[in-house]
């Protein structure tokens, strides 16, 4: 709401500068989102007056107007049409400061003296932007033809004016007035009310009208004035300039007084051609399905059953608080005038406001719940203004309908209630001063308040209403710092698991950044995540039918591939679509966080070639039949191809067991024991055929890693390898065998025995690990495999794996013959179970 | 004889530490070691000594050739390791060993809980997909009402009840949530994405993280609010920031406040941080509303308390002097690895 301070100057009595005054709204809640000083720069621009105009010699687009500004005449360059010989325009002098209309920034710059093809210009005819009145650079500013020629600018148009930010709960605040009652509260003056006393009406016949209203829920009270002899002609300039300040544009005297009371009250009126009006009846009820109305803004509009309409005898004539109707509009012909001053529903006028995208200033006014008291002053105060400037004779008030009349509530709160919500001690008198200020009237009983707010307050309700607007008005910088003492919780459902922060320290710990991706995704981009081939072709559906989708993936896939789909990558799902998204790239959750992470591995690649390790952890979003979606967090990490060797230059390419290592540590340090997980090849039509693994434990998928399927990593622009862990972080949690526990090791020295053996091919690593685990019992105290060799010394279809062992007992020192029959078992059975042969 | 061999000894190694260079240790060679030295002056003369002598003394200039020798090779040695030594470059840059980097929003995050985590308010989260019944109604916020256009909301596609479902606007819906559950005293943060309907710019993005605060018990006061938030404000940007808090209005608080912090950029004389007033807005803030507790079931002639909601990609911001919200989203690791 953009307040004239001159206007506020005036109903408010304050006369404090306006900084301090915007300071002190602010304090107590009506906050100041800006203070427009119109003119602040205008030292060089005065009030001119077009003498002559002539054409450019060198341009059919540009004019040459020469401007008088009564001593002196200068001829500039010109590129608007918008005026004729005779105008007052804003002349800016050389050295003038003015906005820069064409740049989008705010920016003053100076005004030059220039050449414009061929021809001096040595000033220049302001528009409204250049002036920084409004963002209007259509033509050139007009002025008033009584604008003082030669005078400086800001004596016509100059003004301070501060736009606040107005909060939902204060229908009051909509208004000058309403403003200017919270600044004589905070600086002791006297409001002084725009509104006249009631009067009678003269005796001479008045039309009359009557007042129907279907439904006082919808319409709490309507009230109506007559005016007639009406002068529909341009309003007087400080009525024009209040209005323009204010944000409104001038249209003629009726409108515009029933806009600046609208402004300068918060209550919205309308007026209605009264000759257009059949059947000399106004009501107020809902359309019926099929009624039509052409409203202001010359759109047919069909009613639904839900609009508030004003009514005449015979059909609707206004949306009610949203658009008047054309036909009934007030033209240069009208002769006598209806104002309507109501009361309508907040909710039925909010929906209407938003069904058909006509939000104005009366329906905002209306929406947030307008008091029925205020319909009556507000007509008194706009004939009032009519008669003023001289466009009509009119009756304070010609009919009233108000089925059920209503004040508010008084509120009764004890008085240390205030201090038990504040922390602080008030005096009696002082919190009774606060109230009455603001128009509250306080009775005392014992240790109660009894508070009546005024009608306009109808948002005080209860005792912690009435402690607000006593700690406001008396400040908050009293309000001490103390801490909260007494219990705190031990326990909460739904606490952060610490694991998630080690979780990140580990990945941290292995090399991975962090990164945060948006959870709003597409379809589009979701099916990145699949080769093109397997995708239908109907770009509507561009994952396709999930069944079909599924079915056509079921022949890529294996179980091991088809377990993913249940949450790590549940691709054929259909995701949570968003009504209204911002963009049709960010129209659905995401199922996954693998697609933004890959597109973000295609952003980083750009500037970076090697140790993009990525990584995320963050909930997806896997819808459940009626029911929130399932959030479960998901770990997702990226790698790039090449990886720093340890050297300066050498980089090493990323293979499977790389990023096994990786997994392998998350599970470790999530307290997993890794001999129990087990590691299975995956199908899936993401990753790259054989090199990508599932993890699961007792049937359950804790993770998958592999490397992205070469047409998937290409639709991503990655033409070398990318690679992909994902961990879904709450099955992993649930595999864990819980806090560490301390087992104790052996003190004796080991007996460290190596073995290589050549096995073939189709013999898993896995096989050969248990064999040994198995075999070496008990005093196999620890292996590790530590070479795979494959090549002239072995035969064709074989392969070497090498393993370090080490044997010790608890209580003693092993002999060599012991260790050595005890390594001699291992080789048997290694021998034996998979037909190894050893080698060296 | 064996007194002549150890002196000759003692001299040669006191001349070979003193040989710094090759030609010194070269001519220390002749001099001790070659034909013409004493040494080997003193084995030619053995066959001159009467023979039960002749055996002890061979043996003797023998070890003590042998000892010349090895003290020969090890000064050499460490003349030359000394040299390696001068030649090492230290200014060498290391080999690539990289830690990665937290992002700076899970660093702020984890800032903020460590500030509140010792006035005891546990860290809890909840869906970013919410009720409307969570995400306004029980927060005194009722359909229809003016104050839901403070939030630009997603609605989801849903073909049972639509409206119904939404991405979460704020945290706030998690008060309710633990309000239901957990009897007071209750003293909670919640850190978490929202959602706004919202087109970005550099100061405004559409998924954001917020941190909630909540503490409800029989006494707790605006007073104790405005502590809290005193607290908080110095922790993270420095004992000497100040606090001011303004009257504001949150349907689900009353009273209600807006907190600002004298600016850490310029101790309050005004920037380009703070606009020029010296003050930084950092979050909303108020006592929790007695409808709002009433919607969970606390009696609110009972029970009272504070909440508080701020967004932390403007703590962090202000912290590391971001200047564009949509930064945080971009991961980009010139941006990530800023972050130690």
């Amino acid at each position: 709401m953009r307040v004239p301070y001159e206007w506020l100057c005036e109903l408010s009595g304050v006369g404090a500068p306006v900084d301090e005054v915007a300071r002190r709204l602010t304090d107590a809640g009506f906050e100041v989102a800006e203070i427009h000083r119109a003119g602040e720069h205008w030292d060089r621009v005065v009030v001119g007056e077009v003498v002559r105009i002539d054409p450019h010699p060198n341009a059919d687009r540009l004019n040459l107007p020469t401007v008088t500004t009564g001593d002196s005449e200068i001829q500039v360059v010109c590129g608007a049409w918008n005026f004729a010989v005779g105008d007052k325009i804003a002349f800016a002098h050389e050295g003038a400061r003015l906005w820069d209309a064409y740049s989008d920034e705010p920016r003053l710059r100076e005004l030059k003296p220039t050449k414009i093809r061929g021809v001096a210009s040595r000033g220049m005819l302001c528009s409204n932007r250049e002036l920084g009145l409004s963002d209007d650079h259509e033509g050139i500013l007009i002025l008033d033809p009584d604008a003082p020629l030669g005078r400086p600018l800001t004596e016509v148009l100059g003004d301070e004016v501060i736009e606040f930010e107005l909060k939902a709960n204060r229908p009051d605040a909509l208004s000058v007035l309403g403003i200017a009652r919270e600044a004589a509260a905070l600086f002791g003056t006297e409001v002084r009310s725009p509104i006249p006393a009631a009067r009678a009406s003269n005796g001479e016949p008045w039309p009359s009208v009557a007042l129907h209203i279907d439904d006082p829920a919808l319409c709490a009270r309507y009230s109506a004035a007559f005016v007639r002899d009406v002068q529909v002609a341009e309003s007087p300039t400080w009525l024009r300039k209040r209005l323009e300040l204010a944000g409104m544009r001038p249209i003629n005297t009726i409108v515009d007084v029933t806009n600046y009371v609208m402004l300068e009250t918060g209550q919205p009126l309308h007026a209605f051609d009264w000759d257009t009006i059949r059947g000399g009846l106004i009501g107020v009820r809902t359309a019926s399905s099929g009624e039509r109305l052409v409203t202001l803004d010359g759109q047919d509009r069909e009613l639904t059953a839900e609009t508030l309409c004003i009514v005449d005898g015979e059909g609707p004539v206004a949306l009610a608080g949203v658009m008047g109707g054309l036909a009934t509009e007030v033209t240069d012909a009208t002769s006598t005038v209806l104002l309507e001053s109501a009361t309508f529903d907040p909710v039925s006028i909010r929906r209407t406001a938003h069904r058909l995208a006509l939000r104005s200033e009366a329906s905002r006014r209306f929406e947030k719940g307008l008091p029925p008291e205020l319909t009556e002053p507000a007509l008194r105060r706009c004939v009032q203004l009519i008669e003023a400037i001289g466009a009509g004779r009119g009756e304070f008030l010609s009919g009233d309908a108000y089925p059920a009349p209503s004040t508010p509530e008084p509120v009764s709160l004890q008085f240390d209630r205030i201090e038990r919500l504040m922390g602080l001690a008030y005096e009696r008198a002082e919190v009774r001063r606060a109230l009455e200020a603001l128009a509250f009237s306080v009775t005392e009983s014992g240790d109660l308040l009894h508070v009546q707010p005024p009608f306009w307050r109808r948002d005080v309700t209860t005792p912690a209403d009435v402690v607000e607007e006593v700690a406001r008005l008396l400040g908050y910088d009293r309000i001490p710092n103390t801490l909260p003492t007494g219990g705190v919780t031990d326990t909460v459902p739904g606490e952060l698991d610490p694991r998630e922060d080690e979780l990140r320290d580990v990945m941290v710990g292995l090399g991975f950044s962090e990164c945060v991706t948006y959870a709003l995704t597409s379809e589009a981009r979701l099916a990145h995540l699949v080769p093109p081939e397997l995708l239908d072709a109907d770009p509507e559906t561009p994952l396709g039918d999930p069944e079909t989708w599924e079915t056509v993936h079921r022949s890529a896939m294996n179980d091991a591939g088809r377990a993913l789909t249940k949450r790590l990558l549940p691709l054929h799902r259909a995701p949570l679509q968003i009504r209204n998204p911002l963009s049709s790239d960010e129209s659905t959750l995401r199922l996954t966080g693998l697609a933004t992470m890959l597109e973000t591995l295609r952003a980083n690649r750009r500037h970076t070639d090697r140790d993009l390790l990525l990584f995320e952890c963050q909930p997806t979003f896997l819808p459940r039949e009626d029911d929130l979606p399932e959030e479960p967090l998901l770990l997702t990490a990226v790698i790039g191809e090449r990886l720093s060797a340890g050297r300066w230059d050498e980089t090493a390419t990323i293979e499977l067991p790389f990023v096994r290592g990786v997994a392998d540590e998350v599970l470790a340090r999530s307290g997993v024991d890794t001999s129990t997980v087990s590691h299975d090849a995956v199908q899936h039509p993401t990753f790259a055929a054989g090199q990508a693994v599932g993890v699961t434990r007792s049937g359950r998928t804790l993770a998958a890693y592999g490397a992205i399927e070469p047409d998937v990593a290409a639709a991503y622009d990655l033409d070398e390898r990318a690679w992909a862990l994902l961990v879904d972080v709450g099955a992993v949690w649930k595999a864990s065998a819980g806090p560490s526990s301390f087992t104790p090791w052996s003190e004796y020295p080991a007996a460290l025995r190596d073995v290589a053996v050549v096995v073939d091919e189709g013999v898993a690593q896995a096989e050969v690990l248990e064999t040994i685990q198995r075999a070496g019992r008990p005093l196999l105290a620890s292996v590790r495999m530590f070479d795979e060799y494959r090549g002239e010394q072995i035969a064709p279809g074989k392969r070497s794996l090498a393993y370090a062992l080490s044997y010790a007992a608890p209580d003693r020192t092993l002999t060599d013959k012991q260790a050595d029959k005890a390594h001699n078992r291992v080789v048997r059975a290694l021998q034996h179970r998979l037909g190894a042969e050893l080698r060296g | 004889m064996r007194e002549r061999i150890d002196e000759l000894l003692a001299a040669a190694r006191t001349e070979l530490a003193q040989a710094g260079s090759d030609e010194a240790i070269e001519a220390w060679r002749v001099t001790h070691l070659g034909r013409r030295s004493a040494l080997t002056g003193i084995l030619r003369s053995i066959r001159e000594l009467p023979p039960e002598e002749r055996r002890a003394a061979g043996q003797a200039a023998n070890a003590a050739r042998q000892a010349l020798e090895e003290a020969l090779a090890a000064h050499r040695d460490q003349l030359s390791r000394r040299a390696d030594e001068s030649d090492t470059d230290v200014t060498m840059p290391g080999y690539p060993v990289r830690l990665g980097r937290l992002h700076p929003l899970t660093r702020t995050l984890r800032e903020i809980r460590a500030v509140f985590a010792p006035l005891g308010f546990r860290a809890v989260s909840g869906p970013e997909v919410e009720w409307d019944r969570y995400n306004f109604e029980l927060l005194n916020i009722p359909a229809d009402h003016p104050a839901r256009d403070m939030w630009d909301t997603f609605h989801l596609q849903q073909q049972a009840r639509p409206g119904d479902l939404l991405l979460r606007t704020h945290t706030s819906p998690v008060q309710a949530r633990v309000m239901e559950q957990v009897r007071p005293p209750v003293r909670v943060i919640v850190p978490g994405k929202v959602y706004r309907y919202e087109n970005r710019d550099a100061s405004h993005e559409s998924e954001f993280m917020q941190v909630e605060g909540l503490a409800i018990d029989e006494r707790i006061t605006m007073a104790d609010l405005r502590g809290t938030l005193t607290h908080f404000v110095r922790a993270m940007f420095g004992p000497d920031r100040e606090l001011r808090i303004r009257a504001s209005y949150f349907p689900f608080t009353e009273p209600s406040a807006e907190a600002e912090m004298s600016c850490h950029a310029c101790d309050g004389g005004g920037c380009s941080v703070c606009g020029g007033s010296g003050w930084i807005e950092i979050l909303g803030a108020g006592m929790v509303h007695p409808t709002v507790l009433a919607n969970v079931g606390y009696d609110p002639g009972v029970y009272q308390g504070f909440a508080f909601g701020m967004g932390v990609e403007r703590i962090a911001m202000l912290k590391y002097g971001v200047t564009d919200i949509r930064s945080f989203y971009r991961n980009d690791l010139r941006f990530l690895r800023q972050f130690h």
